[in-house]
């Protein structure tokens, strides 16, 4: 077995694996932190799982002692605060998004903040996040959004408290991948994608704000407790950082609305 | 005469006189007006349709002429959501 920290948010995760090719994956997209002091997350990894990816449905067991994410590709079997999970996954593909499931299970189940679909990027310190349906255009507002730095392309790790929404640089990358330097920044705005053939950007109503954030979180619900929490961060985020459907040029000039 | 109930006490958000109920059960959300929030928080405990009216009547004013119906209507989708139930 062998064993890397990795930075994931503000926390660390500690992973153990036998393959190299795996170990080569976090290399490649994760932060690897050298001692890390603390170690938030313990997940054992193993190869051979299941089949290819065939689709996004994940079921989702509750027992006594643990929680199962089970997919095609993936299983994760998970303690019950998510600090330590056994996962058997197929092949990378199935690695990172059980890795997504896990770790935003973790941060909801400690209320610390929510793993959001969507691109993230920097204007002068700020973040701004551009999400909406799929194929509304995340990645191309984030290859729109060159040469500001990005925070995300896919999944944006939005840490919630009652006074601060915070974006750190996330390890979740479809294509962009990330220098692994992103900066954490204050998150400025919220934009809900629409192409289209001018540029226009309208402010939402915070309950029409919530009710559209509320598929955009990557979440299994399984308990009710779990889903109030979702629900109690979705509301602190509203009411901090305000939310905009964008309506965008497939060009950079909808940058000129943003900051 | 029928009485109605929330069936969980549903975690929901206030902004601007506007109400979101998440039904934690099945994970879904109900966007509802002032006076529908008004209804939603009353039903904490069993009301009838005569028994909401008469609380929006006060709380509000008179609201609209045909009010028993649109309630009925308003408790008929509740129901419909998971939100609501019949009081035993």
């Amino acid at each position: 077995m062998k064993e890397l920290q990795l930075q994931i948010g503000d926390h660390s995760a500690r992973v153990s694996c036998t393959s190299l090719n795996l170990m080569n994956f976090f290399k490649r997209q994760f932060t690897v932190k050298e001692n890390a002091a603390q170690v938030d997350l313990n997940i054992t990894i193993h190869e051979g799982y299941g089949n290819p990816f065939t689709n996004y449905e994940v079921r989702v067991l509750k027992g006594i002692k643990t929680v199962n994410f089970q997919r095609a590709d993936y299983l994760i079997e998970a303690s019950l605060d998510y600090k330590s999970a056994i996962v058997y996954v197929h092949d990378e593909l199935a690695l990172k998004h059980a890795l997504m499931n896990l770790y935003s299970s973790y941060i909801v189940y400690h209320n610390w903040g929510l793993l959001i679909h969507s691109s993230c990027a920097v204007e002068t310190g700020k973040a701004h996040i551009f999400s909406g349906h799929s194929g509304a255009g995340k990645s191309t507002a984030a290859s729109l959004s060159e040469p500001r730095e990005l925070l995300s392309d896919e999944a944006s790790i939005v840490k919630i408290t009652s006074d601060n929404v915070t974006i750190f640089d996330s390890p979740f990358r479809s294509e962009l991948n990330s220098e692994g330097n992103g900066q954490a920044a204050p998150l400025a705005s919220i934009q809900l994608l629409h192409q289209s053939i001018q540029n226009k950007r309208e402010q939402l109503k915070k309950t029409d704000a919530l009710i559209n954030l509320v598929d955009k979180v990557f979440y299994w619900a399984h308990s009710p407790e779990e889903s109030k929490k979702v629900m109690g961060l979705l509301k602190t985020l509203v009411s901090n950082v305000p939310v905009y459907e964008l309506y965008f040029k497939k060009d950079n000039t909808f940058w000129e609305l943003i900051s | 005469m029928v009485q109605y109930i929330q069936v969980n006490d549903y975690e929901t958000a206030e902004f601007d006189g506007e109400w979101v109920v998440l039904n934690t059960d099945k994970y879904t959300v109900t966007k509802l007006n002032e006076i529908g929030g008004f209804c939603w928080s009353m039903m904490k405990d069993a009301q009838t349709v005569d028994s909401l009216c008469q609380a929006i009547e006060q709380e509000f004013g008179r609201a609209s002429d045909n009010l028993s119906e649109d309630i009925e209507a308003f408790l008929y989708e509740l129901m419909e959501y998971g939100l609501i139930q019949h009081a035993v």
